[in-house]
């Protein structure tokens, strides 16, 4: 009467190869993944992973048709966005030709085609470059600095920035000139190069406020509140975040104002203001609410009140958390994210001293490699896992993982990160 | 015989009296993009025999803020544009920040979103424009809901094993204990059989206890949360290098438990390779690394168990039959929560004062309510799902007794009387069929493979319906 039982992720992914028109089939098989009904209450429930998960292949069949349609829906758009690139060509438009292709990079960078939307930014700013007026060639480079970002190829992400702040400020373009500066501050960032991330924001910050963009200035302290955290200078980081919140709260997009406020929860759980943070991550998810939906953003805010509970020792809390933060990773298409899920998860079972926990660090490392395909991920997974080996004992182990870790951030050329790593192994041998 | 457990009511009742909890206070929220100006003011009309105490927020965010910085009792938010986002979010929150009862509001709501709500706790969903009569109806179910009377806790005599216990005196669990007291003394190798939750690893570990192999290790593995390529070199090691990953060499489960017991839960979601080796290992007494060549001697109790009927797995061809008989020496079955009656407000008694002590509280009671509320729940978890639901209630408990509004919304909800609405309606055939797909889907939590068991319908019917009833 029950019907057959449902396949497991991990049975149906094995049978897919990794062929990109297979892609959007992958990602909706994930995202109609269910928890198997049985082993909810089973003692193997605490530790199930998406590769547990169970799907039913007439669920698949049934949901195809949504999927051909968000295909359709995205490939409509692109061929638009070049047919309106090819009209404009027509009438010698050449600003317009390069809106036209950027569009279409952007709507490939917003399903996480960060690949593609390089392509598109590429052929733009082919275009951009023979103009006269430099502000859509600065615009091209901007938009290839942030997919370069989020692609982690730094350097180039860097050029493309000082390329684009170079000709904003040749040609009197404070807004892009403020744009790249920010940038340049993010890849500094990104890299750990504090004093470089300073400096930059800095003076976007202070162009932003000559401009009167209030939201941009917003943004850029709201970013130097995060690298006043990082360098430890807290009382500083919260004036930054107490002005970005003020700029925002009057008028600002809800989305910037839960990003606020997520940083702060970070701030306050620096400073072991644990109800504060609490307070501060609650209101974000509810500002994250009224914007449009973001996975991404909602996810940030969960892990971290998670990381939260974890820390305070509220295990019961940080494992309901994590779980609702699968589910909007599943559900939102997010699956990068769930190797940090299944770190922090192991870290929670760690924390319980259940040796069992080992399988969610297992199932991270899979992710990493196989999903994420980041060796930034894969080397705080083994950080993490080496931790976890640590506390129950297995010393031998816990050390085979932090050479690993350290290898890997070797090969990513990651300095602080890697002595954190280097200080534990230190401490191992000791 | 077995003395039924009673429970009077406490002379020193820390449950407020109804007097007290006589003035509600209310959070108004409008919708997004909203004013709750009319409502706010249509309350506080209504609000004049001083009964109610009203305050608003103008969107979510500010009543997040207002709810971290005060006690309330009930949250009146107007839903938006997407009613059932904003009620799971809702719902979602206010288990988060000391967990005041939600009246959720929205222009017309949908069957889908009353049935969800209904599930998920909610006090009621009402329509706009507000009518008197409905509000404070809702707001007297509120009232008579917080009129509790304490219980002091039973004394319990729990037999403990290791970090656990076991907790019990029914005549289903009398069986058990006699089972486990006649197996115990020797070396058979059993296996234990009962549903999620009821304690299998327990009975395990007081099986090796009180057994010849006392002395050496219980080594637990839970072969369904292994992933399979992992789970052979997890029970058997490995040498170094067997295998990318495989960076140092790895002692196996059954060498940790030489001497002492090796416990295997959930064994029939092993692979038949994977159960020829335990096969080999069981009747040979020894096993090999994987990747290595050395053949280990063991000697190791074992002690199998399983949610699943193994009978009816073996005629499906996914268990071995000699590894069932090799293993089913002995084998003792656990009851359901549901079988063991009066076990029910021991367990729960032994969990509260567990917990209390835990979370540093004092617990010396529990409301009428609570125990009515947890006699009517389905177990579907057994005694680990009443393990979780009481460690919840005590981490949210601020008094001395725990009461019916610290238990999480599911249980609540099923005291709810949503259950008679339309008022003075009757139901359309549709209504009455979604209305009891819900009640059948709340009582298996959720289950649609039990849910359509008990319909007695195929699962994709069922999820069809779902569907249709936006279920």
């Amino acid at each position: 009467m029950t019907g057959p039982a449902p396949v497991r992720v991990e049975k149906a992914l094995a049978l897919m190869p990794e062929l990109e028109a297979l892609a959007p089939l992958r990602a909706l098989l994930v995202s109609i993944a269910r928890p198997d009904e049985a082993a909810l209450w089973s003692s193997s429930g605490p530790y199930l992973t998406l590769g547990k998960r169970g799907v039913h292949p007439d669920e698949l069949r049934r949901r195809m048709p949504q999927a051909f349609q968000r295909i359709t829906e995205h490939l409509q758009a692109l061929f638009k966005a070049y047919v309106e690139a090819l009209e404009c060509q027509q009438r010698a438009d050449a600003p317009g030709v390069v809106a036209a292709l950027l569009r279409a990079g952007r709507l490939e960078e917003e399903v996480g085609r960060h690949t593609q939307a390089r392509s598109w930014y590429e052929v733009a700013l082919g275009v951009a470059e023979a103009l006269q007026d430099r502000r859509p060639e600065v615009e091209a480079l901007r938009a290839l600095g942030y997919v370069c970002l989020a692609l982690g190829e730094y350097a180039a992400g860097a050029r493309h920035f000082q390329r684009s702040l170079a000709l904003a400020e040749a040609e009197f373009d404070q807004a892009g000139a403020t744009a790249a500066s920010e940038g340049l501050g993010d890849v500094a960032l990104a890299q750990g190069q504090w004093g470089g991330a300073q400096a930059w924001y800095s003076r976007g910050l202070r162009l932003a406020e000559a401009a009167s963009d209030a939201p941009r200035a917003g943004r850029l302290e709201r970013q130097l509140g995060v690298l006043a955290r990082k360098q430890r200078d807290l009382a500083a980081a919260g004036e930054f975040l107490r002005r970005a919140r003020e700029r925002f709260e009057a008028a600002g997009p809800a989305d910037e104002m839960a990003g606020v406020l997520n940083e702060q929860g970070l701030l306050d759980a620096h400073l072991g203001r644990y109800t504060a943070a609490s307070a501060a991550y609650r209101e974000a998810l509810a500002w994250a609410q009224r914007a449009p939906r973001d996975a991404r953003l909602e996810l940030s805010i969960r892990l971290n009140l998670a990381e939260l509970d974890l820390e305070a020792g509220r295990l019961l809390e940080a494992e309901a958390e994590l779980r609702r933060a699968e589910q909007v990773a599943i559900g939102g298409h997010v699956i990068r994210r769930l190797a940090q899920i299944y770190t922090l998860m192991g870290r929670l079972r760690g924390a319980q001293g259940d040796e069992t926990g080992f399988v969610f660090f297992e199932q991270a490392i899979e992710l990493a490699k196989a999903v994420e395909r980041s060796v930034a991920t894969e080397a705080q997974v083994y950080h993490a896992y080496a931790l976890f080996r640590s506390r129950l004992g297995q010393q031998d182990e816990a050390r085979a993982y932090l050479e690993r870790a350290r290898e890997l951030f070797d090969s990513l050329g990651e300095a602080v990160e890697r002595e954190r790593v280097e200080k534990e192994l230190r401490a191992l041998s000791a | 015989m077995i003395p039924q457990v009673r429970m009077e009511p406490s002379a020193r009742s820390a449950v407020p009296s109804k007097e007290e909890l006589a003035l509600l206070r209310i959070l108004v929220v409008a919708g997004e993009g909203g004013s709750a100006g009319g409502l706010l003011q249509n309350l506080r009309q209504w609000a004049d025999d001083g009964r109610l105490e009203v305050d608003t927020a103008p969107d979510l965010p500010r009543a997040v803020r207002q709810l971290a910085g005060q006690r309330w009792d009930v949250v009146l938010a107007v839903l938006g544009e997407h009613p059932d986002d904003d009620l799971s979010w809702w719902v979602d929150t206010l288990r988060a920040t000391g967990s005041p009862r939600l009246i959720a509001v929205a222009p017309a709501p949908s069957m889908g979103l009353v049935l969800r709500a209904e599930k998920a706790g909610v006090l009621d969903v009402l329509s706009l424009p507000l009518r008197r009569e409905e509000l404070a109806r809702a707001f007297e179910r509120l009232r008579s809901v917080a009129s509790e009377t304490a219980l002091p806790l039973p004394l319990v005599e729990p037999h403990a094993v290791g970090p656990y216990a076991l907790v019990g005196q029914s005549p289903a669990m009398l069986d058990v204990y006699k089972l486990l007291a006649r197996v115990a003394g020797s070396s058979a190798t059993v296996l234990v059989q009962g549903e999620s939750g009821t304690g299998k690893e327990v009975v395990a570990r007081a099986i090796h206890m009180n057994g010849p192999h006392a002395t050496g290790a219980f080594v637990a593995v839970n072969c369904a949360a292994i992933p399979e390529n992992l789970l052979e070199s997890e029970l058997f090691g490995h040498e170094k290098g067997a295998f990318t990953g495989a960076v140092t060499r790895k002692i196996g489960r059954f060498e940790q438990a030489a001497s002492g017991t090796l416990f295997l839960d959930e064994i029939a979601d092993m692979s038949l390779a994977l159960q020829a080796k335990i096969l080999r290992a069981v009747q040979e007494r020894e096993i090999e690394r994987v990747g290595g060549g050395e053949t280990i001697p063991i000697d190791v109790r074992l002690i199998a168990a399983t949610n699943r009927d193994l009978k009816e797995a073996i005629k499906q061809g996914r268990f071995r039959e000699d590894l069932y008989y090799r293993l089913a020496v002995v084998t003792i079955r656990l009851p359901t929560l549901a079988e063991r009656g009066d076990d029910l407000v021991l367990l729960t008694a032994y969990y509260v004062r567990l917990f209390a002590e835990r979370y540093g509280k004092k617990m010396h009671a529990i409301s009428d309510r609570v125990l009515e509320l947890l006699r009517a729940h389905a177990w579907v978890g057994n005694v680990r799902e009443l393990r979780n639901v009481i460690e919840r209630a005590v981490i949210v408990a601020t008094d001395e007794t725990l009461r019916a509004d610290h238990l999480p919304d599911e249980l609540r909800g099923e005291e709810t009387t949503l259950a008679d609405r339309p008022q003075g309606g009757l139901l359309t055939l549709a209504e009455a069929e979604a209305r009891h797909i819900t009640r059948v889907l709340t009582h298996t939590n959720g289950q649609i493979g039990a849910a359509a068991e008990i319909l007695g319908i195929h699962r994709n019917t069922l999820t069809r319906k779902m569907k249709e009833y936006g279920l």
